[in-house]
C-alpha cells in the first residue's frame, strides 16, 4: 500500500530530516511511526501526502509513484488519504455535521450522498447526537471523533494520524486508538506517529522508530522502546 | 452541479461582505477608470462624428454669395478646375447642402426646422494634391466676385483633432493607470478573503478538493467587483449624457453639433464589461498563485 525507497528529505542543503527511509507498509496494516520530536515523523507523513517532495529517493502511495505524480492530481491521491492531526483542525464556525460534510462537498459530492453518509459516520464514532454542536462544546476526545469522522467520510485506503492523542488525557486516548483500532479492522491502512509510549505498548502492532531521520528499529509487534 | 453553485455562490457573497471597505474601494477604482476608458471612446466617437467622412475629403471650401450670376460662378468654376493643385472639385447647390445638414443633424429635428435651403449657401468643395497649399489656392482666388469667404476645412479639422487628441490621451493614460491600481485593489481584496479562509483552504487541500475548486469562489468575488464596477461606469456614462450633452442639444450654441447618443453608448458596453472582467480575473488569479500551490 505504501512505500518508500531510499527516501531523503533535507532542508536547504543542511538540515537533514529525514536520511535513506526505506519502509513498506502492506494493505490493512496498522504501523506506528515513534520517535522523539524532531526525529522526522511529521516529514514523513507530510511527503505521503504529496505536500512537500522527497530530496531524493521514490514514494509509492497504493502502487502509485507518486514524486512524478503531476500536480493536478494530487487532490486525487488525497481524497484515498484520511488525515488526522493533533490540534483536530476543525472549524470553529462550523457545527459538527457540517465540519464533517464540508470534506464531501469540496470534493463535489452530491447533497444525498452527504445526507446519508455524515450521521452514518458521526454515529460510527459515538456522536450521533451531536451533529448540531459546535467544535467549542465538545471535549477534546469528542472533537478529535469529529475529525475521525471528516478522515474517514470518504472511505480512503489509507489514513494518516499524526500524534492524534497528543492533547488528549490518557482515558480519552484509549478511547480514540479503539476508535482507529476498529477502522483499521475495516481494512484501512492505519499509520500513526506518537511518542505515547503507553498507547504503544498497549496496542502490540508494528513499530517504526525514527531517530535522527533514520529508522533504528523496525519491528512486527513492537513496544515504544526498548528494555521498558 | 446545483450544489457546487450554491457553495460558490454563499462563499462569494460572504466574503465580499467580509472585506466591506477594500472591496468598495477596489469597485470605486474600476469604476473611475472605466469611467474615464468609456469617456475616452466617446470623446473619441464625438471627433468622428465632427469630422465625419465628408471633412476628411474636402480641404477648401469655396462659399459663393447668393447674389453671384451663373455666369461669375462658370467662370469661377473654371478657374479652379484649371488651377494644377487642384485634384477634385465639386459644386454643392443649396439644396445639397441642405440634404446634407438635414442628414447630419437627423437627431436635433428642433434644428433641421429652423433651417431652409435658402439659408444655407451654395459651395465649391475643393480637394488639393497638396493639402498646405491653401494659401496659395486662397490668394489666387481673392477678388472673384463670386465668392462670400474660403474656408480652409483643414485647419479647423486639425485644430479640432489637436484638442481632442489630447483629451483622449489624457483620459486614456489616466484610466490604464487607475486600471492597473483597479487590478491591485481587487488583487488585495482577494489575497485578503484568502487569507480570512487560510483554516479552511489548508482542509480542503487536505480532504482533496481540486484546485480549481477552491480557487473558483475568490476567482468569482474579484469577478464580481470588476462587473460591479464596469456596471457603474456605464451607468456613469448615460447618466453623464442625460446631464450634460441632452441639455446641449437644445442649446443654439452647441446644438447644430452632431452629439453621441445612446447607441455609442452602447457600444462601449461590451468593451467596458470586458476590461473589468479581465483586470478583475487577472488580478485575482496573480493574487492567488502564492497562496494556493499544492
Amino acid at each position: 500500500m505504501i512505500k518508500t525507497e531510499s527516501v531523503t528529505k533535507t532542508y536547504k542543503d543542511t538540515v537533514t530530516a529525514l536520511e535513506d527511509v526505506s519502509v513498506e507498509v502492506e494493505k490493512g496494516e496498522f504501523v506506528f511511526i515513534v520517535g522523539p520530536s524532531g526525529s522526522g515523523k511529521s516529514t514523513f507523513i507530510r511527503l505521503l501526502l504529496k505536500e512537500e517532495e522527497p530530496t531524493r529517493g521514490a514514494i509509492y502511495v497504493a502502487g502509485k509513484n507518486i514524486n512524478t505524480l503531476s500536480s493536478w492530481k494530487v487532490p486525487y491521491l488525497r481524497r484515498n488519504i484520511g488525515t488526522i492531526f493533533q490540534d483536530f483542525k476543525l472549524l470553529p464556525d462550523k457545527t459538527v455535521f457540517e465540519n464533517v460534510a464540508f470534506a464531501l462537498e469540496v470534493i463535489g459530492k452530491p447533497k444525498h450522498v452527504i445526507q446519508k453518509r455524515v450521521p452514518e459516520i458521526l454515529t460510527l464514532v459515538g456522536l450521533g447526537g451531536k451533529l448540531e454542536n459546535y467544535p467549542d462544546e465538545l471535549s477534546g476526545g469528542e472533537q478529535q471523533r469529529v475529525s475521525i469522522a471528516r478522515a474517514f467520510v470518504n472511505r480512503p485506503l489509507i489514513l494518516l494520524a499524526d500524534e492524534p492523542t497528543g492533547n488528549l488525557d490518557p482515558s480519552t486516548s484509549v478511547e480514540i486508538m479503539k476508535l482507529l483500532d476498529r477502522i483499521n479492522r475495516t481494512g484501512t491502512t492505519v499509520i500513526m506517529a506518537t511518542h505515547d509510549n503507553a498507547i504503544v505498548d498497549a496496542m502490540r502492532r508494528r513499530v517504526i522508530e525514527l531517530e535522527d531521520g533514520s529508522v533504528v528499529r523496525d519491528q512486527a509487534r513492537g513496544v515504544y522502546g526498548y528494555g521498558t | 452541479m446545483g450544489r457546487r453553485f450554491g457553495y460558490f455562490f454563499r462563499e462569494t457573497a460572504a466574503a465580499l461582505r467580509r472585506n466591506g471597505l477594500v472591496t468598495f474601494a477596489a469597485i470605486s477604482t474600476v469604476f473611475i477608470s472605466l469611467f474615464l476608458l468609456g469617456g475616452s471612446l466617446l470623446v473619441q466617437k464625438q471627433v468622428d462624428l465632427m469630422a465625419g467622412d465628408w471633412a476628411q475629403k474636402v480641404e477648401v471650401s469655396v462659399f459663393l454669395r447668393d447674389e453671384a450670376s451663373q455666369g461669375e460662378i462658370e467662370t469661377l468654376s473654371r478657374k479652379i478646375t484649371g488651377m494644377p493643385e487642384v485634384q477634385q472639385v465639386f459644386y454643392e447647390s443649396k439644396e445639397q447642402a441642405y440634404d446634407r445638414f438635414v442628414d447630419l443633424f437627423k437627431d436635433s429635428p428642433a434644428l433641421v426646422e429652423n433651417v431652409s435651403a435658402e439659408s444655407l449657401p451654395a459651395s465649391f468643395r475643393v480637394k488639393l494634391h497638396d493639402p498646405e497649399k491653401f494659401a496659395v489656392i486662397s490668394a489666387r482666388l481673392a477678388g472673384e466676385p463670386a465668392i462670400d469667404t474660403i474656408q480652409d476645412e483643414r485647419r479647423v479639422l486639425n485644430k479640432l483633432l489637436a484638442v481632442t487628441g489630447i483629451l483622449r490621451t489624457g483620459a486614456q493614460a489616466v484610466a490604464a493607470i487607475m486600471l492597473i491600481a483597479a487590478g491591485g485593489l481587487i488583487g488585495n481584496t482577494v489575497r485578503m478573503a484568502v487569507f480570512a479562509r487560510r483554516k479552511e483552504i489548508a482542509i480542503m487541500k487536505l480532504v482533496g478538493a481540486t484546485n480549481w475548486f477552491i480557487r473558483i469562489p475568490f476567482l468569482i468575488e474579484g469577478m464580481v467587483q470588476g462587473l460591479l464596477g464596469a456596471g457603474f461606469a456605464i451607468l456613469g456614462l448615460f447618466v453623464m449624457k442625460v446631464l450634460f450633452i441632452d441639455p446641449l442639444r437644445s442649446q443654439s450654441l452647441f446644438g447644430f453639433i452632431p452629439w453621441f447618443g445612446t447607441s455609442h453608448i452602447l457600444f462601449t458596453v461590451p468593451i467596458l464589461l470586458v476590461a473589468g472582467v479581465l483586470i478583475a480575473t487577472v488580478a485575482s488569479l496573480f493574487a492567488m498563485r502564492r497562496f494556493l500551490e499544492v
